[in-house]
C-alpha cells in the first residue's frame, strides 16, 4: 500500500504491522503524534493490544519494563527530555534483556529549550546497551521498527532496540511510503513467542543484586550479546530485502569507492549531504557520502574498512558534548586508529539549525584542501 | 463478610512461598509482611519491588521467593506494576493473577509518589504495598517524609530529631482514587491478612500502608519489634483503620496507652524532651479524635 505518511506515522505503522500488543507512553513533541495515531486507531477498534498513557516518560519506560516481562510485544516512544527522564530505565531494560522497540524521535535538549532536532538525546543513550538504528528516511523508520522485533526478539539477543528518526525533518514531513501488507509482515516476523517471565506456574526472581564478579559476568554477557547482534541484524536486513526489496546496512556507503573525501554522519540531514555529493560529482570532485545506520552495536571493522583509504573524511556531528566536542568524531577515529586519513569534525546544525546543500559543499570543499585533523562548527 | 474459603490455620500449615534464607535482619517486619502477604493471597501473585531493603532479599544466585518478582527501580513499583497489567491483560491472564507492588516508605512517600499516584488515578487492579518502617532503612537510615516528628534518623540527628510531621498517604491515596485504602501493622497479622482478602477482591487500585518495625533503624531489639508495632498501635500513634468509598471504619480500638510508653522502648526516641513527648501526646489524641468524630477529611493543621 502506497501512501504519503509523515515518520510520526511510519513508526505507528510499523508498531501496528508488527501487531505490538502492549504500548505504553507518555506524550512529547515532536512524538506525539505516533501516540495519537495509536491512540485513534485504539478508539476506532482498529488496534487491538493495551494503550495507557502513564504519568511520565521515567513511568512508561518502567511499564514496558513489566509489560515485556509477561512476554507481550511492546513499543514505545519519546524524544529530548522524555528518553533523558527514561535514561535510568533503559540499562535496566537491557540489563534483565527484556526485548522491545522504542523509538526516538530526536529532539535537542534544555537549555536553552528548543523544538527542533539534533542527536543529543538519542546518542547520549550509546551506553544504555540498546541495539541503537538510525534511519535517514521515513520508509526506513516504517521498515526498522518491523525488522527491530525481529532481532530484539531473537533468542540468542533478547536486547531492546531503539528506532531514531529525526524531529520535524521526519516526524511532521511526508513523504511517499510502501506499508508493507499485514500477510507479508506476519510472514516475515511471527508471532510474538516471547519468553514469559512473570509466570505464576514457573516463578522466577527478577532484576536481583549481583555482587563481585557474578556483577560482571552479567555486563559480560549483555555487551557479547551486543556483539552477537551484528550477524541477527545482518540477516534479518536481507531476509527483509528478499521480501520487500528494500535494502538496508549497518553503514550506508555513497559513492565512496573511488572518493577522496568522504562525508560521515548520520540521520536526516543525510538526503540533503547526498546531493552536494551529486553537485560536486559533478563537477568532477570524487567526494562520497558514508551514513551510519547501526550505531549500537558500532560496526568498526566494517567501519574501517571502507573508509581506510579515504585520504580526507568530515565527520560531522549534530551533537556537542560539551568539553570534548562531536560525539560521532572520537568512535570514527577510534575505527580508523593507525590509519593515516586526515579527519575532520564539523559540528552542525544543533537545535535543528538549517543545513543547505551548500554548507555540505562546502565542508567537502574545506577537507579536501585539510592537511591534518582538525575540528570546526560551522554556524 | 465472611471469607469461607480461607481458613488460616489450614494456610499456614502449607509450604512458605517465602522460605526461609533471606538476608533481612533479626526480627526484621517487612520481611514477615511479606510472607503474611503470601499467605492470604497465595501462588497467584506477581510481586513488584521496588529498591529497598526487600530487594536484598534475593541475590544472585539466591531466592526466597517461589512466586514470580521482580525489582525494577526505586522510584517506579506502580507503573512496573502498571505495564505487568498492561502485559496480563493483553495476554488475557489478568483474571486470576494479582499483580503486588511491595515497596518501602520512601520508595512510597517520596520518590516513588508519582508513579503510585498514576496507578491509583489509573484505577489499576493492583495492591499496593508499603511496608513502612518509617525511614530508608536499606541505605542506613535516612529520615523519609513518612518518617515521625522529632525521630532520630541519621539525616535528622538530636538534639532536634525529624522536625517535620509525617505525610497521611492513606488518607491521600483515598483521596487520589484509590478503591480500597487501609492502614495495618505487621503485628496485628489476622488484621491484615484480613485486609489483603479483602483487596484482592477489589475490581481497582488498592494501597495498604503497613507499619513494619525495623529493629536496626527504630533501635529496638530484634525481639521486641513486634511489641514496639504493638505499642504504636495501642498508644493511637498508628491507628488501624480501612477506608472505602470515603468512608472510614476502625478495625481495632486502641487502649490509648500513653505515647511515652511506645516511645521508650525505641531508642531513636530516647533524645526526645518530656515537652515534645507531650506534643506528640497531644497530636495523637487530637487525630484520634477527628478520625472517630467524622472529621477525617478535614484539613490537617501543621
Amino acid at each position: 500500500m502506497i501512501d504519503i505518511l509523515d515518520g510520526n506515522a511510519c513508526a505507528a505503522w510499523g508498531a501496528r504491522r508488527a501487531k505490538v500488543q502492549c504500548v505504553p507512553v507518555f506524550p512529547i513533541t515532536p512524538t506525539t503524534e505516533i501516540i495519537e495515531t495509536i491512540a485513534a486507531w485504539k478508539a476506532d477498534g482498529k488496534f487491538p493490544g493495551e494503550f495507557v498513557v502513564l504519568e511520565s516518560e521515567h513511568s512508561a519506560a518502567s511499564a514496558c519494563l513489566g509489560a515485556s516481562m509477561t512476554g507481550a510485544r511492546t513499543f514505545s516512544a519519546t524524544s529530548s527530555q522524555g528518553l533523558l527522564l527514561m535514561h535510568e530505565m533503559l540499562p535496566i531494560i537491557s540489563g534483565c534483556r527484556t526485548p522491545m522497540v522504542l523509538t526516538t524521535v530526536s529532539r535537542c535538549l534544555s537549555a536553552p529549550i528548543g523544538l527542533w532536532p539534533d542527536h543529543n538525546d538519542t546518542l547520549a543513550m550509546r551506553d544504555a546497551g540498546w541495539i541503537m538504528l538510525i534511519c535517514e528516511t521515513n520508509q526506513e523508520v516504517l521498515d526498522s521498527v518491523i525488522m527491530a522485533y525481529r532481532i530484539s526478539e531473537n533468542p540468542k539477543i533478547l536486547l531492546p532496540v531503539i528506532v531514531n528518526m529525526d524531529g520535524f525533518v521526519h516526524s511532521y514531513t511526508r513523504t511517499e511510503v510502501d506499508v508493507p501488507e499485514q500477510k507479508l509482515v506476519d510472514k516475515f516476523l511471527s508471532h510474538p513467542e516471547l519468553e514469559v517471565r512473570l509466570d505464576v506456574k514457573k516463578p522466577m526472581t527478577l532484576g536481583i543484586p549481583a555482587m563481585g564478579l557474578d556483577y560482571m559476568r552479567y555486563r559480560q554477557q549483555l555487551h557479547k550479546a551486543m556483539l552477537d547482534s551484528f550477524d541477527v541484524v545482518d540477516n534479518v536486513q536481507k531476509a527483509w530485502a528478499k521480501v520487500t526489496g528494500r535494502k538496508y546496512e549497518f553503514l550506508d556507503e555513497y559513492k565512496t569507492k573511488d572518493a577522496k573525501a568522504v562525508i560521515v554522519m548520520i540521520g536526516a540531514n543525510s538526503t540533503i549531504a547526498r546531493s552536494a555529493v551529486d553537485k560536486m560529482r559533478k563537477k568532477g570532485k570524487k567526494v562520497g557520502l558514508l551514513r551510519i545506520r547501526l550505531f549500537r552495536p558500532f560496526p568498526e571493522k566494517q567501519l574501517r574498512k571502507a573508509l581506510e583509504k579515504i585520504d580526507n573524511i568530515a565527520v560531522i556531528d549534530q551533537n556537542i558534548c560539551p568539553g570534548m566536542g562531536g560525539i560521532l568524531y572520537p568512535e570514527v577515529k577510534m575505527a580508523l586508529s593507525g590509519c593515516k586519513n586526515v579527519v575532520c569534525n564539523y559540528i552542525q546544525g544543533l537545535g535543528g539549525n538549517f543545513v543547505s546543500e551548500d554548507d555540505y559543499v562546502d565542508i567537502l570543499n574545506d577537507v579536501l584542501k585539510a592537511k591534518a585533523d582538525d575540528r570546526k562548527w560551522q554556524m | 463478610m465472611a471469607d469461607v474459603d480461607f481458613n488460616i490455620k489450614e494456610e499456614m500449615k502449607k509450604p512458605h512461598l517465602l522460605t526461609g534464607g533471606t538476608f533481612a535482619c533479626a526480627g526484621c517486619n517487612p520481611v514477615l509482611g511479606i510472607r503474611l502477604t503470601l499467605i492470604a493471597l497465595g501462588r497467584n501473585v506477581i510481586m513488584v519491588n521496588s529498591s529497598g531493603c526487600m530487594t536484598l532479599t534475593a541475590t544472585w544466585p539466591f531466592t526466597p521467593y517461589r512466586i514470580p518478582w521482580v525489582h525494577g527501580a526505586i522510584e517506579n513499583g506502580g507503573s512496573v506494576a502498571a505495564g505487568i497489567l498492561m502485559g496480563l491483560k493483553a495476554l488475557k491472564k489478568d483474571k486470576d493473577t494479582h499483580v503486588v507492588v511491595y515497596a518501602g516508605d520512601g520508595a512510597t512517600y517520596d520518590i516513588g509518589l508519582q508513579s503510585l499516584s498514576g496507578m491509583i488515578h489509573r484505577r489499576e487492579k493492583i495492591i499496593y504495598i508499603c511496608y513502612n518502617n518509617c525511614q530508608f532503612a536499606n541505605t542506613g537510615h535516612q529520615c523519609t517524609s513518612a518518617t515521625e516528628k522529632y525521630a532520630r534518623t541519621t539525616t535528622t540527628p538530636p538534639p532536634i530529631g525529624n522536625p517535620l510531621p509525617r505525610k497521611n498517604m492513606a488518607k491521600m491515596m483515598a483521596m487520589g482514587g484509590a478503591d480500597y485504602c487501609a492502614t495495618a501493622c505487621v503485628s496485628f497479622p489476622f488484621d491484615f491478612i484480613r485486609k489483603l482478602r479483602k483487596a484482592a477482591k477489589v475490581e481497582g487500585s488498592v494501597f495498604i500502608d503497613l507499619l513494619s518495625p525495623c529493629e536496626p533503624g527504630w533501635l529496638v531489639k530484634p525481639h521486641e519489634t513486634i511489641k514496639s508495632g504493638k505499642l504504636m498501635v495501642e498508644s493511637g500513634m498508628w491507628p488501624l483503620y480501612e477506608i472505602e468509598k470515603k468512608k472510614i471504619t476502625i478495625n481495632h480500638k486502641p487502649e490509648m496507652i500513653p505515647v511515652k510508653e511506645a516511645l521508650k522502648i525505641q531508642g531513636r526516641f530516647k533524645h526526645l524532651t518530656e515537652e515534645q513527648i507531650g506534643e506528640i501526646q497531644e497530636t495523637v489524641i487530637k487525630e484520634w479524635e477527628r478520625i472517630t468524630n467524622g472529621r477525617f477529611w478535614e484539613a490537617e493543621e501543621y
